[in-house]
């Protein structure tokens, strides 16, 4: 049943780019959608049948694959995996969706999506900590040739670096999870909670180190980011929405999964630098973001400042922290997602994204209205204001992380309120003003006139801020999957937080 | 019936938001052909029924004890979030207060914005800030309360930043969400702090944990610390005042609820915040600083504006402050009587200043004069309104500086003077206003100036009314200390005060006082009240500074030592390849060569054990 997640998307891709006669790119573009929309749709009837009062791995598959290296094609879905599974499925809808029927090479381009989509679908499926790599390393192909074709000037120079960066965290995550397997004794990757329990704290530090280096890579976290910012200017629209969405969370994901779950002792010992870092990652990257003056690249940092709380919340380990991992994650995919739409759009109407060029995009008969109303939907469900999906989840996390870590989480928040320095900066500088697309000059130049958004492109904005919208008002919809599990969790071997005193025998160390 | 009009109390806020939803075909033009007006009307009447249900929910609950509705919005694991309402005489009585304010703006806003092309937008926003406010105000749980505060945070900054077409309107909207921001983020951390020591955050809930809670003093106070920022933010206090004054750059019909409701609902939050800061005598101090210096200074700096919005708005700051005083005090009720008395007052006077504005095409009250005799309702309007504000009997802003006078009086002599002089300078500078309004020779702006037509008279002479009937409604309430207790030289001396503003006014030379002064030390100290003591350069050099160099130092960094490390390792290991290509002859002799030397040196590396 799971793996039809995976197979969907890579039927799809090997129909597309196989069948043997020649389709117009409207074709292709539609047999993809109905892909998409059907691995959507069997996400959504695995999520009915999932029962969400079961803590342990649910439909489990199990196959025997090469015996010898102690591959399985082991697959599983469980709490953590089930809502990115269907963010997963939705945005890559969104993501086909949005992208131009007309593109150069659609065939290529559009197996390329779908293929991209089955490895995720993979990764988060994937028990068995080889199958997890393979499909992890898979994902990197596609991507990498999406940016370096289909990019903007700079696409060689990103993608090269988006290679590199990914290839050297691929290596040094399976170089960990070769540790895990061989020091743990267990002659199998299969994945198991209990298979770092016979190692010596030292040898567990070291393999953590090297999966926490790994997916910080992926997260991407402070100092190792750089390559997320070039990435996203380069890649088109739709691909942006792939790996901000979906992709980044291949890395948190991997580090609640394969750090905090599988390697605990170690974990308590690096909890409180892991906090530091979270804090170090969620200041610069937002402090970095004030300075940009491209609308992508400012969203781009947002990610790096909004995946620090990930970070934050994994390290406190709190069941309520964990929970907090999950919305985070979820909510940071869906703004995100909405956010580097809406660039896309401005971009494809004006030409540029140089937030000192662009003024006055809200003019109500010559902008882009409605654009501008949901990217002021966007950035304030970024900056965290309450009734959509980014509020309850920065919550959920500080709440969670509050009771370990009080100082490192109030300074995260400050990070909180330094979104809403840039993002303001954003929207005041883009679209308040009178409109004008080009730098001022003191020529008299005519009327902007932009070319009118039709109905049908505003549709996936739309639909991502109703879902930020509905699930910020109804988060039950969102943690009713998680909950179960990630209470579950807390065994006493995780338990790295002891809720605080509330006497003062203990003082909180402000 | 009663108790059906009761029980759906908590969906007074639902009348505002469903109005504001009810314009969005208009305000993103998929109606064209009605024009804008049916999106105003949809709303009038939403605020309207808000208004009668508030009402008859009032009649219900009138003397019963509080009802309160729960839901458990959010609960996981140790954490419970209340979505939970009270309905209680006060609360439904401020609603009623609001809905109505915020029926009369919009009635206002009906003349007020007959031009403008975005009038759906307008009333959509409109609702949207009325539904946040009764919402506040209705709301019995922190958690509710500090999401709702964040909406009204997001409504200012669409209100302000209506006509965005404008530079100052831009930067007006950005200070505006900034500053309540930086409060609202303190506040959260209060708000996760509070809920992770005393596990719910519902308010009765937080008083019952009060009694037992047991924390450092230091805690307690950063505790304190944070609880008052958010309020501070709203309420334009000392030193998160500067949006307030700005602010003034939006439409007038919302700053007519800007300055009367808004503030209001930012410091009702702190009267039910207020047995919790309780537990920090620090902050609880640190609420009467604020409360001073902002009383005072903003009262000095409204003198020397020559924006009429700008002069007033200051004013709605230095009377919060009194409200901040009486709230670090203790005396929640003076708090409440100078707040409800000072919003109807200051809403009357706005709708006059919206007039005069409308007329005249002016707010400089450089450029007015010799309104008077032309503009009679309006003048009438700004008269009552200030005699409602003044300490000057027998209207409603009297008897809340006579509360607060008379329970200072014994130990408090310092905070007597504070509301006293407060009182003189905003007789004072009312004082002035009307003169430069209505009297003198009618300027160039001034001199065609018909009174307003009847879509913002008939709010106009409502709002009249009932400033007038406020002492009497105090009355019958049983709001108002009886005669026997009255302290008669607190009451003489409050009158005294507020005579001497009005007398000075009278007097003083006013032309010389607008025109910046030639002589140094006058006018530095005109330019520093001007400039609102340069609270926007600080800003300018403090905070913004730092945030600024660090993001640009950030941005650097990142650009060319984390980007430069990583392209130098690049480059480096091009390079090596490159200058490695040239080792490859072509000829065999020379691999050979390698190949041997390479194994000798393994050779020897191996052998050197053995010695």
């Amino acid at each position: 049943m799971l793996s039809a997640l995976i197979l969907i998307p890579l039927a799809g891709a090997l129909v597309i780019s196989l069948w043997p006669r020649q389709w117009s790119g409207r074709q292709i573009w539609l047999v993809t959608l109905l892909v998409q929309a059907l691995s959507l749709l069997w996400g959504g009837w695995i999520a009915w049948q999932f029962d969400i009062q079961q803590p342990d791995l649910q439909f489990v598959e199990s196959l025997p694959w090469i015996d010898a290296l102690g591959l399985t094609y082991q697959l599983g879905v469980d709490g953590l995996s089930m809502p990115l599974l269907l963010i997963n499925s939705l945005l890559g809808g969104i993501a086909v969706y949005a992208s131009s029927a007309t593109i150069q090479r659609p065939r290529l381009y559009f197996s390329l999506v779908l293929l991209i989509n089955t490895a995720v679908a993979g990764a988060f499926l994937a028990h068995n900590l080889l199958l997890f790599f393979i499909f992890y390393e898979l994902e990197l192909i596609p991507l990498y040739l999406l940016i370096a074709i289909w990019g903007g000037a700079r696409r060689g120079y990103a993608a090269t670096k988006f290679l590199i960066y990914t290839a050297a965290s691929g290596a040094l995550i399976l170089g960990g999870f070769l540790g895990v397997a061989w020091l743990g004794g267990a002659g199998s990757f299969n994945y198991d909670v209990t298979l770092a329990q016979s190692m010596t704290l030292l040898q567990q530090s070291l393999l953590l180190g090297a999966i926490l280096v790994g997916f910080g890579i992926k997260v991407p976290l402070f100092p190792f980011h750089t390559w997320l910012p070039d990435a996203h200017v380069e890649a088109s629209t739709p691909v942006s929405v792939l790996l901000a969405g979906v992709l980044l969370k291949l890395g948190t994901y991997g580090i609640v999964r394969f750090g905090l779950l599988l390697l605990p002792d170690a974990w308590n010992l690096f909890a409180p630098w892991l906090a530091i870092w979270a804090v170090v990652s969620v200041l610069y990257g937002s402090l970095a973001a004030i300075a940009q003056t491209d609308m992508k690249k400012m969203v781009a940092y947002s990610s790096i400042g909004h995946m620090g709380y990930v970070l934050l919340a994994a390290a406190a380990a709190t069941p309520l922290a964990i929970l907090g991992t999950v919305m985070q994650m979820v909510s940071h995919g869906l703004i995100s997602g909405l956010l580097f739409l809406l660039v896309g759009v401005v971009y494809a109407k004006t030409g540029t994204r140089d937030l000192t060029v662009l003024c006055g995009l809200l003019n109500p008969e010559r902008g882009l209205p409605i654009t501008g109303s949901l990217m002021i939907i966007g950035v304030m469900a970024s900056a965290g204001i309450p009734g959509m999906v980014g509020f309850i989840a920065e919550f959920v996390v500080f709440r969670g992380s509050f009771v370990a870590f009080p100082i490192p989480t109030l300074l995260c928040m400050v990070g909180s309120g330094l979104t809403a320095v840039y993002f303001l900066l954003l929207v005041n500088r883009a679209f308040f003003g009178r409109l004008q697309v080009a730098p001022a000059s003191d020529k008299v130049e005519p009327d902007v006139l932009l070319p009118r958004v039709a109905w049908r492109d505003h549709v996936p904005a739309l639909a991502l801020a109703l879902l930020i919208v509905a699930l910020g008002l109804q988060p039950n919809w969102l943690f009713r999957w998680s909950e179960v599990t990630t209470i579950a969790w807390r065994s006493p071997a995780i338990a790295v937080a002891q809720p605080l005193p509330l006497d003062s025998s203990e003082p909180l160390r402000f | 019936m009663a108790e059906f009009w009761m029980h759906s109390g908590w969906l007074i806020p639902a009348y505002g938001l469903l109005g504001a939803i009810a314009t969005l075909p208009w305000s993103i033009g998929l109606i064209r052909r009605t024009g804008q007006r049916p999106a105003a009307y949809l709303n009038l009447v939403m605020t309207f029924g808000a208004f009668v249900h508030s009402i008859f929910a009032l009649q219900r609950v009138w003397g019963q004890t509080p009802q309160e509705l729960n839901w458990d919005w959010f609960q996981v694991a140790d954490l419970t979030l209340h979505v939970s309402f009270e309905l209680s005489t006060l609360n439904l009585s401020i609603v009623v207060l609001i809905a109505g304010l915020s029926f009369l703006a919009q009635l206002f806003a009906l003349g007020y914005m007959e031009k403008d092309w975005a009038l759906g937008r307008f009333f959509g926003l409109m609702g949207f800030f009325e539904a946040a406010m009764s919402g506040v105000v209705l709301s019995s749980s922190l958690f509710l309360s500090y999401s709702l505060l964040e909406m009204l945070t997001l409504s200012t900054y669409l209100l302000v930043g209506f006509w965005y077409a404008q530079p100052l309107v831009v930067t007006a909207a950005r200070d505006a969400f900034l500053t309540k921001r930086i409060g609202d983020v303190l506040l959260l951390m209060g708000v996760i702090a509070l809920s992770a020591f005393a596990g719910s955050l519902r308010f009765n809930d937080l008083y019952e944990w009060v009694k037992v809670a047991d924390l450092t003093p230091i805690v307690a106070t950063l505790l304190g610390i944070a609880l008052i920022a958010g309020p501070t933010g709203k309420c334009a206090q000392f030193p998160l005042h500067l949006w307030l004054d700005e602010a003034m750059e939006g439409p007038n019909p919302a700053s007519i609820l800007r300055n009367s409701v808004v503030v209001t609902c930012g410091a009702y939050i702190l009267i039910r915040l207020q047995p919790v800061v309780v537990l920090s005598p620090i902050a609880l101090s640190l609420l009467v600083i604020i409360g001073t210096i902002t009383a005072v200074g903003a009262s000095f700096v409204a003198l020397a504006q020559i924006d009429i919005k700008r002069t007033f708005s200051y004013s709605t700051s230095a009377y919060l402050g009194l409200v901040f005083i009486a709230l670090g005090m203790e005396w929640p009720g003076v708090a409440l009587t100078i707040l409800l008395t000072h919003a109807i007052a200051k809403a009357l006077l706005f709708m006059s200043v919206g007039a005069i504005i409308l007329t005249t095409n002016s707010q400089d009250l450089t450029e007015l004069g010799g309104l008077g005799p032309k503009m009679p309702a309006t003048t009438a309007c700004y008269t009552i309104a200030a005699l409602g504000l003044v300490g000057l009997l027998p209207l409603g802003g009297f008897w809340g500086y006579c509360l607060g006078v008379d329970f200072f009086w014994g130990e408090q002599p310092v905070l007597v003077a504070v509301f006293l002089l407060v009182n003189l300078l905003t007789a004072l500078n009312l004082t002035r206003g009307f003169r430069l309004i209505f009297l003198g020779p009618a300027q160039p702006k001034t001199r065609r100036a018909p009174e307003v037509a009847w879509p913002m008279a008939v709010p106009m002479m409502a709002l009249l009314v009932t400033t007038l009937v406020v002492p009497w409604v105090m009355l019958r309430l049983d709001l108002l200390p009886p005669w026997q207790y009255i302290n008669s030289t607190a009451l003489v001396l409050l009158v005294v005060s507020g005579v001497a503003g009005v007398a000075i006014g009278a007097v003083m030379p006013l032309s010389q006082l607008l025109a910046r002064s030639t002589q140094k030390p006058l006018r530095i100290a005109q330019d520093l009240l001007a400039y609102d003591f340069y609270t926007e350069k600080l800003y300018r050099f403090t905070v913004v500074w730092v945030v600024e160099r660090l993001s640009v130092a950030s941005s650097w960094f990142d650009r060319y030592i984390v980007d430069g490390l990583v392209n130098s390792v690049g480059l480096a290991s091009l390079i090596g390849g490159e200058s490695l290509k040239y080792s490859i002859s072509g000829r065999s002799q020379g691999y050979i060569l390698t190949i041997m030397v390479g194994m000798g040196l393994l050779g020897l590396l191996m052998m050197w054990n053995t010695f």
